[in-house]
């Protein structure tokens, strides 16, 4: 079975390699996304402990919630937390910061130091104890920070700087995670959050039924605070990046596509080559099933081998691809640290799984065929050219109906908020090239043979009159490469029109010359604040005009987390023009909501949550309940869990706290902004704070955009390579099979430059065929990335852009690839003994 | 003088680790005009003798000259502008290109030396062996006999001095055969090359005017009428 491959080693190495490069990275997607995001795991739920359930708040639990929970008559276990994070200023690591109240609990978590003796808070008296404990300089740290008991640790929290002293070391409650725990009334004190906790978590008596806890509780609690299953805002976090997960998963098939493309045609190649062996098994006693089973077998051994090689490359893959998702998921989702990577029994199934299963697949046709050889007709014919059997007008029928089915499909809504349809469209359209291939590649390489011969001399002649007379096997390596540069080219046209919109989009929606946030780094869901006295400072400056601030809190809005903002419309600037779904002007939108329980949300928003404008809509705020109308609906690209704005006067109304989380600063006229920018840092001496020029911001907004579209191109990368090894893989074939042809030429007359000319131009030929081929089905999937898959996945709408240096420079890229792929087959050709190749038969 | 001499000329292969001798000390001398017959059992030598003559492979000892050049001098290059030059190869399953027309198959060795003209040279050496209006049809389209005259045509194509046929009746029955032999010969005749036709028919070596017995790779017994 496999001894017909064995014999051409380079090429059987190509092929597996292929596969193996589709297996890794389909597994290092499944394992980094199960790393940085399937197995997501809050930060904040360190030190939770077994509780039952949780009560939250918008803006945090005011604290007569917990007094009201104490004093009911039930056996319940309450833990009051303050949940935020800090900045190590030392090391600039971001660490979750917790707050518990250790007067009550600090026996549970057992401090000690690293040695693992138990630590008491100090060796004094009770009153000195109580007043460490509270000391929002006090705190207690995981092992895994390596501090010892007594060392300081500067942490910046908000926009200062506390020169904390370690009290003791946490044992390995929090795993491996690094954290810093405070008494919660320190905690309150150093975040400067007074009368409300974060989250109180709620243990019930033994065989409790949550759900008649959760409304015996919720009676007598306030109608903004929310009781729930503990960890329902981890679930909420895992739903969130289900559909992140599930893109990235369907990308890094694309390179299995490109595999399977592949296997049908060395299984195809097989077939004809093998023929005649057919026919003699057949006519030794050999049934159909016999000879299915031994391509089906062959295609096994070639995806086994495939996944073999696949499972430790993509476990290395999987090490870089964990980078770049965390940084995605942190940046675009929630806070959270990416697990390990753990190759388990499960991810060596799916390898092996997918290495075979995708070649015994793609290899059913061809050995179906196989199958179907008379005995007599194989052994009356001995080996023969790999004839067309292109069936122009049919496949192109199919291929038409094939398109119009994709483009009914591109039509349809999400199912179940997954853009199902979206992907069966790209699938039916790819499968609508796979038939529209063969009379593409027959026309245009007939057309382009005499023209080529004048152009390129009787080589190119001959190479394209090869090509078009193996129309099938040529198409199918047309298709698979063609494949690898259409998902380039629609995912190249989507990442450039999306990020063409968000430059476009930034131009109208910062209007400020400055904006500062503390320092540390941006995370969705974290929002540090900067302290009022700061502003206030800030504002009084000779060459600021106007001082804008913004509050943003993460709620939980219908069973997912979304972020609320205010923002101060006294002082809206007219610079400010936002796109609205309405088309108005800002100015016109704004004055709604000034002092009015109004509300505009973002786009991604409506999507998620099925409202539009002029719907009402209640969020829990501190502890009340309030109704809002959408009065119009903005478009934004910041963050894809969804933004609802309001002013500023309105939220303090609900969640009195006025401490902004950003600012945007405007010059005065006539002002040099480098000067207000030095005032500026001299004013914010003391706090950590990040002053960004406007030009600064926007950069700093490509840059993310760009690291978060990296495993994107990367995967692309990886289904090119695939698709390039197999096209100088199936040259090394076309150069075997021709070797009595070649053998002639050079009895003809022809030289060795020439024999490798003519492969070369093949494979110039192949590239230039897929690349066109390539990219115009590459534009009809970005129509579908962009205004189908894209909008239904995250809600956004990009405008249309041809992003046209990089598709030239990743087309040419490609071409040059393809034709470097044909110099090993080149020098193959060249090397073949003419006489032992015209002797064979 | 000679178009083609052979002195001595042996040839040696390793088959499995062994030395197998092809050819033995031959000596011949085929001049312009003339047509020699090889004929011999298998593996008697008959295609090795051929491939030395058209300078697609060396001597291991002896010396081959075409038109008093040594080929065993010649480097990869200068062998390949010989062959485009001075030598035309007919085959017994013809050999044709079937991505090619008839006459661009006929056309492929001026291509491949990029003579000028090249189709009309095409078209007259179809007209030399009375293929002239089936230019256009591809080769599958021709009968066995026609594609052989089709080979023909190219071999001759750029007027080599040496024509050299390797069992072109072969395939061919034997109707057909006569046909194409005496087609050879009256080309050979009227272009007054050197043509050697290995071959197992005693009709076409009753037709050659040297008839070379070839037995274990030596010349047994040379023929000349």
């Amino acid at each position: 079975m496999m001894r017909p491959l064995l014999r051409e080693p380079v090429r059987l190495g190509l092929m597996v390699l292929a596969v193996g490069l589709g297996v890794a990275v389909v597994l290092a997607i499944e394992l980094a996304g199960t790393a940085a995001a399937g197995s997501f795991h809050s930060s904040m739920e360190n030190l939770a402990g077994d509780n039952d359930l949780e009560v939250i708040a918008s803006g945090g639990v005011p604290e007569a919630v917990v007094a009201t929970l104490a004093t009911q008559p039930y056996l319940l276990r309450i833990s009051p937390r303050m949940e935020d994070f800090a900045v190590d200023t030392q090391t600039h690591e971001t660490l979750p910061l917790i707050g518990l109240d250790l007067i009550a609990e600090g026996s549970r978590y057992a401090l000690r130091d690293r040695a693992g003796y138990a630590v008491s808070a100090n060796n004094g008296t009770m009153e000195e104890s109580v007043r460490e404990l509270g000391d929002p300089e006090s705190v207690w740290v995981s092992a895994s920070l390596n501090k010892n008991t007594g060392e300081r640790i500067p942490l910046q929290i908000n926009d200062r700087v506390l020169d904390c002293m370690v009290r003791g070391v946490l044992p390995e409650v929090s795993g491996n995670e690094n954290i810093i725990l405070m008494d919660i009334a320190g905690a309150q004190r150093a975040l400067n959050r007074f009368g409300r906790v974060d989250r109180i978590l709620i243990k019930l008596p033994a065989n409790s039924n949550l759900e008649e806890w959760q409304k015996k509780l919720s009676a007598v609690l306030p109608p903004g605070v929310e009781v729930r299953p503990q960890g329902t805002g981890t679930e909420e976090n895992r739903k969130m990046l289900a559909a992140f997960r599930w893109n990235l998963r369907l990308l890094s098939y694309i390179a299995l596509v490109v595999g399977a493309f592949l296997i049908y045609n060395t299984i195809s190649v097989s077939v004809v080559r093998r023929r005649s062996e057919i026919g003699i098994v057949r006519a030794l006693g050999a049934d159909r099933g016999d000879v299915l089973a031994a391509f089906l077998g062959e295609a096994a051994c070639l995806g086994l081998a495939g996944a073999l090689v696949g499972l430790p490359l993509g476990r290395i893959m999987a090490g870089g691809a964990v980078k770049l998702m965390a940084a995605t998921v942190e940046s675009l989702y929630v806070s959270s640290r990416p697990g390990p990577i753990s190759l388990t029994a499960g991810s060596v199934a799916l390898a092996l799984l997918v290495g075979v299963g995708v070649a015994v697949v793609s290899a059913l046709s061809p050995a179906r065929e196989a199958m179907q050889v008379s005995p007599v007709d194989a052994m009356a014919q001995g080996r023969r050219e790999y004839i067309a059997r292109a069936h122009k007008g049919r496949d192109l029928a199919i291929a038409a109906v094939l398109a119009g089915l994709a483009a009914l499909a591109a039509r349809l809504p999400a199912f179940a908020g997954k853009p199902l349809f979206g992907y069966l469209a790209t699938i039916l359209l790819i499968a609508a090239a796979a038939y529209a291939i063969p009379a593409l590649v027959n026309s245009i390489s007939r057309i382009a043979a005499g023209m080529l011969g004048k152009l390129f001399g009787v080589e190119a002649m001959l190479a394209s009159r090869s090509l078009a007379a193996s129309l099938r096997r040529t198409s199918v390596l047309v298709g698979a490469l063609a494949t690898a540069v259409a998902m380039m080219v629609s995912v190249g046209i989507m990442v450039g029109s999306f990020r063409q919109t968000v430059v476009s989009w930034m131009a109208n929606e910062l209007p400020a010359d400055f904006y500062l946030r503390p320092a540390g780094d941006a995370a969705a869901g974290r929002h540090p604040t900067i302290s009022a006295e700061l502003v206030e400072k800030i504002a009084a400056l000779q060459g600021v005009a106007a001082v804008q601030r913004l509050r943003a809190y993460e709620i939980s809005y219908d069973g997912m987390p979304v972020t609320l903002a205010s923002v101060d419309l006294r002082v809206a600037r007219p610079e400010q023009k936002s796109d609205f779904f309405s088309g108005r002007p800002t100015i016109e939108v704004l004055d709604q909501l000034r002092g009015k329980q109004n509300i505009i949300v973002s786009e991604p928003f409506t999507y998620k949550h099925n409202v539009n404008t002029g719907d009402t809509i209640t969020l829990p705020l501190g502890d009340a309940r309030a109704n809002f109308q959408i009065v119009d609906v903005y478009y934004d690209y910041a963050s894809e869990r969804g933004y609802i704005l309001m002013d500023r006067d309105v939220l303090l109304k609900y969640l009195p706290d006025e401490t902004p989380t950003n600012l945007a600063v405007f010059v005065a006229p006539g002002t040099r902004p480098a000067e207000v920018r030095k005032e500026i840092q001299e004013a914010a001496a003391g706090h950590r704070i990040l002053v960004f020029s406007n030009h600064d911001l926007r950069t700093e907004a490509v840059r993310i955009f760009d690291r978060t579209f990296a495993i994107t191109y990367a995967l692309e990368a990886v289904a090119v390579i695939v698709a390039v090894m197999g096209i100088a893989g199936a040259l090394m074939a076309l150069v075997i099979d021709r070797r009595r042809e070649l053998g002639l030429l050079r009895f003809l007359g022809a030289s060795s430059g020439q024999i490798q000319k003519m492969i070369l131009v093949e494979a110039g030929l192949l590239g230039l065929l897929a690349n066109l081929a390539g990219f115009v089905l590459g534009y009809f999937l970005s129509l579908i990335l962009v205004f189908v898959i894209n909008k239904q996945s995250f809600g956004w709408t990009i405008r249309f852009h041809w992003p046209v240096a990089v598709l030239l420079g990743a087309l040419s890229v490609v071409y040059a690839a393809t034709v470097v792929s044909g110099l090993y087959p080149a020098r193959v050709a060249v090397r073949l003994n003419p006489l032992e190749a015209i002797h064979e038969e | 003088m000679a178009i083609l001499s052979l002195q001595s000329v042996s040839k040696e292969y390793s088959s499995d680790g062994q030395r197998v001798r092809a050819l033995d000390g031959v000596t011949l001398e085929v001049g312009e005009g003339e047509f020699v017959a090889l004929v011999g059992r298998s593996g008697c030598g008959k295609s090795t003798l051929l491939h030395l003559a058209g300078a697609m492979d060396f001597p291991t000892s002896g010396m081959v000259r075409i038109e008093g050049r040594a080929t065993s001098d010649l480097n990869d290059a200068q062998q390949t502008r010989l062959r485009r030059e001075k030598v035309g190869f007919v085959f017994q399953s013809f050999q044709l290109l079937h991505t090619l027309t008839v006459q661009e198959n006929v056309e492929l060795p001026l291509l491949l030396a990029g003579t000028a003209g090249a189709r009309e040279l095409a078209l007259e050496r179809l007209r030399w062996v009375e293929l002239d209006g089936l230019g256009v049809r591809y080769p599958h389209q021709l009968s066995g006999g026609q594609m052989q005259r089709v080979a023909i045509a190219r071999a001759l194509a750029h007027s080599p001095r040496i024509l050299l046929a390797d069992e072109p009746t072969g395939n061919l029955d034997t109707t057909t055969g006569s046909v194409i032999l005496e087609l050879l010969l009256r080309l050979t005749r009227e272009q007054k090359t050197a043509t050697i036709m290995a071959t197992h028919s005693l009709e076409a070596a009753s037709l050659c005017d040297t008839l070379v017995k070839l037995r274990d790779g030596r010349a047994e017994e040379v023929t000349r009428r």
